[in-house]
């Protein structure tokens, strides 16, 4: 069905082209909620299999049409706005875990499949996908890899990266292609995966991905220590990691302004909070371990009922109301002066942040309520940040603010030295530029 | 392409005793760690900085001359034995440790620092490089990146991937990039996660940016022995199964077990069918359970004996017998030839048993000592090189024991890399299309395929002419 288009079809309007492959139903007009960073689709295509996607990318090439994939629309604001946009792809069809083999801890897991779905369907065998993303009933699997989404979890789990095995992708010319493998060590060949990764699907559409598991642990306690600045609870944390392996290491600067009151919970300037886990004895001690940390500074520590809840709450930290979610990355013992930068700097243009940084990682979120202060808050920080190896990005922003992104303010800032070797992987990949195109660093 | 002058050139540039051009100098160079295949290199560079190696580079570059980069040569696949490029390019000499930074877990290591060392240089602040190959006293971080080594205990810790977060690279143009860094999540696509493990095909990697991991409280290291090597391949199924994450969980069998004996004397059960290296670590509440655990589940999966390292010396004397087993084997035969293929974890029995059969069809002698956790198997092939019929019977037995891992669902290589041993076994793995993309990405770093080339990417034209003197050589 996908090789022969009838020559009646393909002299017809791209609308019925595409309805020739995926059904009426699922090429439809788009509306103004499918849009991309405020650019509107002419065309919103939902393949429900893989040589759907082939057949839709195919077309998409005859007819020199730019396509944005996307999974459940939850993500669609993280990167630069696509410089083109006419179809946009969605891949929630294309749900269901293909394989998973409890003994062997890997999964496949086609790539509309939400994260919530394989979660339970894990849960089920006392295993994990250990990333757990922001909202993962809206987060597929296809777009926690496209956009590199993890949460608290990467301290100690790794990010997506290390996690994925194995991929397919429908590539620009309509191919399928694999990398990787199903097993949980293998380095035959490149490491394809990996470059699709964060890639916002410039590269080739995911369409299955396969990933190594864990045993999911029995016990997961958060322990809340609070601070009187946010420079002690990055002191802290990192004593707290020098102390234990924690499951994940946070500190929280809530933003306090005089029409919003920081719950009670958050009255603390600033907070480290710390998830540890594993089995009775393990997470007893870890415990007793932070509040030695803490007691030792005078500082009290309480733990947190509902330490998953906790997890996932802080996980969904960049999907909290603002005008633009700022992603810092510094090195772990750098957190503090970050945050501080940011905090001050939001100051001076009128503003107030909150913040979650992770210390393990080095890598800090900010939430920035007035979209007029964004531009001018990536002005302010990313020279002192880039200067000092760090680099800042806004990771996500509502239309109107990333309209004024542009120049030394735009989304991704300089990369350095690997900017051209990418041009030149994209243009390997991608040489019409149909697969999202501009939404990487450097017009990529 | 010709290499006349060109030492007088590069000798100019990295001095008189960097340049090796003597035959017999040159014989050093011939192989790896992969013997079955022999080609000594024109000439041999030993640059001593990152600097020198873009000169070098470059110089190559300005004639076009195809070159293989080298670390400590102990790779297993033939990734450094040199196929239509008449310069080797050695970061041995690259031994600097440039920077330990505690507090932010990182250390900037120059390609040619052996592995150990950097666990070394920060183990006294409770840190340690986590990726531990088997050669970890000789190898090379940069060939480890190249290689995207494994070793024991990347079960639990993951594999040289997983640790690098930055990569100096010269590319085969002599532009020197700079990919990734000590801060993670810097914007575009992930370079670093591509250039490690791509067996010096992308360019020269110089400088690395290595993440330093807490060094775990304390071990609990196990012998399990058993009667059978179905037995212990199915406990270790087993202890997957239960949802314990060993840090390392190995197995030897009875021909490994002897010449280990024979060669270091620990005491162990030379009659016995298999034995297994269980090794829980973290913290230390924890280790004593966890230990119990994995001790119950091989004694249900008919386990003889359980034995306990006492001590620190007593679990170093059992990772000396299984790092050192490769050696050990020397003993059993004029030579041997190390596999390595991958199986999902819940194939090893199959795959194990397959070996046998291999073994047995092709009057071969094969001993099995393997990270089992993983599904990472490495069958030892004994033989003796001056019997051209047996050298041919290895090379066919070390291709079976690959198809079958690649039937059973896993891979070729899960540590060792493709090389020019696998590389005709690419295929089997990986449809033209795959291959293709490979190719393309290839080419955005190396677009005249001169870093390393005719190893990793099957290309059929070239690849059959300059492989098979070579093979007839090593006859």
């Amino acid at each position: 069905m996908t090789q022969a288009i009838p020559a009646r079809v393909r002299a017809s309007a791209p609308a019925e082209r595409f309805a020739a492959i995926v059904g009426e139903p699922f090429a439809t007009p788009a509306g103004s909620a499918d849009r991309v960073d405020g650019i509107a689709p002419r065309i919103v295509v939902r393949p429900a299999s893989v040589d759907e996607v082939r057949a839709v990318i195919r077309t998409c090439g005859d007819l020199g049409l730019a396509l944005v994939p996307t999974g459940l629309g939850r993500h669609l604001d993280v990167g630069a706005p696509p410089e083109r946009c006419d179809v946009l792809l969605r891949l929630d069809r294309l749900g269901g875990i293909l394989d998973h083999q409890p003994a062997d801890m890997t999964a496949t897991v086609a790539a509309g499949c939400s994260i919530a779905v394989l979660r339970e369907a894990l849960a089920r065998h006392g295993q994990w996908l250990a990333v757990d993303p922001p909202c993962p009933e809206a987060t597929t699997v296809g777009g926690m890899i496209a956009a590199n989404l993890s949460g608290p979890l990467r301290a100690s789990q790794g990010a997506v990266r290390d996690l994925l095995l194995g991929i397919e992708i429908v590539a620009a010319d309509g191919a399928l292609v694999r990398g990787g493998g199903r097993v949980v060590k293998n380095v035959a060949g490149y490491d394809l995966p990996k470059l699709h990764v964060g890639a916002l699907g410039s590269l080739g559409v995911v369409v299955s991905a396969t990933f190594k598991l864990r045993p999911r642990p029995p016990l997961e306690r958060a322990i809340a220590v609070d601070c009187e600045d946010l420079d002690q609870a990055a002191l802290v944390a990192l004593a707290v990691r020098d102390a234990l392996d924690p499951l994940w290491l946070a500190i929280e600067v809530p933003a306090e302004s005089e029409g919003h009151p920081a719950p009670a919970a958050s009255s603390a300037a600033a907070r480290a909070i710390v998830g540890v886990a594993g089995i009775a004895a393990e997470v007893e001690d870890a415990v007793m371990r932070v509040e030695r940390v803490a007691g030792v500074r005078g500082l009290a520590s309480h733990p947190i009922a509902g330490a998953t809840a906790v997890r996932e709450d802080l996980a969904s930290f960049p999907l909290r109301p603002a005008a633009a979610v700022l992603r810092a990355s510094t090195l772990p013992g750098s957190v503090a002066a970050c945050s501080r930068a940011l905090v001050d700097a939001a100051a001076s243009e009128g503003t107030r942040v909150a913040i979650l940084a992770d210390v393990a990682t080095g890598v800090l979120r900010a939430l920035v309520p007035a979209p007029r202060a964004v531009a001018p808050l990536v002005r302010r920080l990313r020279p002192a940040l880039v200067a000092g190896g760090g680099y800042l990005v806004v990771e996500r922003a509502s239309p109107v603010v990333k309209q004024l992104l542009v120049g030394d303010a735009d989304a991704w800032g300089d990369v350095g030295g690997g900017l051209e070797l990418m041009r030149g992987v994209k243009t390997a990949f991608d040489p019409a530029r149909l697969l999202s195109p501009g939404r990487m660093p450097g017009g990529i | 392409m010709s290499t006349s002058g060109l030492a007088q050139r590069l000798r100019a540039v990295v001095g008189d005793d960097a340049v090796v051009d003597r035959r017999e100098a040159l014989l050093v160079y011939e192989c790896d760690g992969y013997t079955l295949e022999r080609a000594a290199p024109d000439l041999v560079v030993l640059p001593r900085t990152p600097e020198e190696v873009a000169a070098v580079v470059r110089l190559l570059a300005a004639d076009g001359i195809p070159f293989v980069p080298r670390g400590a040569g102990t790779g297993l696949a033939g990734g450094t034995l040199p196929v239509a490029a008449p310069v080797m390019v050695c970061t041995s000499r690259l031994t600097e440790i440039e920077s330990v930074d505690v507090r932010n877990r990182r250390v900037v290591a120059q390609a040619g620092v052996v592995n150990l060392k950097v666990t070394r240089a920060v183990e006294g602040e409770g840190l340690l490089y986590a990726p531990d190959p088997s050669s970890q006293a000789a190898c090379t971080i940069g060939g480890n990146a190249a290689e995207n080594s494994g070793g024991p205990h990347t079960l639990k810790y993951g594999v040289t991937v997983n640790h690098v977060l930055g990569v100096e690279l010269v590319l085969p143009s002599g532009d020197v990039v700079a990919l990734g860094g000590a801060v993670e999540d810097r914007p575009g696509y992930d370079l670093v996660g591509v250039v490690v493990g791509s067996e010096g095909t992308l360019g020269i990697a110089t400088r690395l940016v290595l993440r330093l991991t807490r060094a775990p409280e304390g071990h609990r290291t196990l012998l399990a022995v058993f009667d059978s090597v179905d037995d212990a391949s199915e406990a270790v199924s087993g202890i997957i199964a239960a949802g314990i994450v060993p840090a390392a969980l190995e197995m030897m069998d009875r021909l490994i077990l002897q010449a280990v004996e024979a060669a270091f004397r620990a005491g162990l059960p030379v009659d016995a069918g298999a034995v297994l290296i269980v090794e829980v670590d973290g913290p230390a509440a924890g280790l004593d359970e966890h230990a119990r655990s994995v001790a119950d589940v091989c004694l249900r999966h008919r386990a003889r004996e359980i034995r306990r390292a006492r001590d620190e010396a007593e679990r170093a004397l059992l990772w000396k017998c299984r790092k050192r087993a490769f050696g050990a084997v020397g003993r059993l035969a004029p030579n041997y030839c190390t596999q390595d293929g991958v199986v999902p974890r819940t194939r090893v029995p199959d795959i194990v048993r397959a070996i046998a059969a291999i073994g047995e069809r092709h009057a071969l002698r094969i001993g099995n000592v393997f990270h089992a956790g993983d599904g990472n198997i490495h069958p030892i092939i004994l033989f003796d090189e001056r019997d051209a019929g047996e050298v041919r019977r290895v090379l066919a037995a070390g291709e079976e024991i690959l198809e079958a891992c690649v039937a059973l669902g896993g891979s070729l290589t899960g540590e060792h890399g493709i090389g020019v041993e696998k590389i005709r076994q690419m295929p089997l793995l990986f449809s033209p299309d795959d291959l293709g993309w490979m190719v393309r990405l290839r080419s955005v770093f190396d677009p005249e395929h001169r870093a390393n080339p005719h190893k990793v990417l099957p290309d059929a034209k070239v690849c059959v002419e300059a492989r098979a003197p070579r093979r007839q050589a090593a006859m």
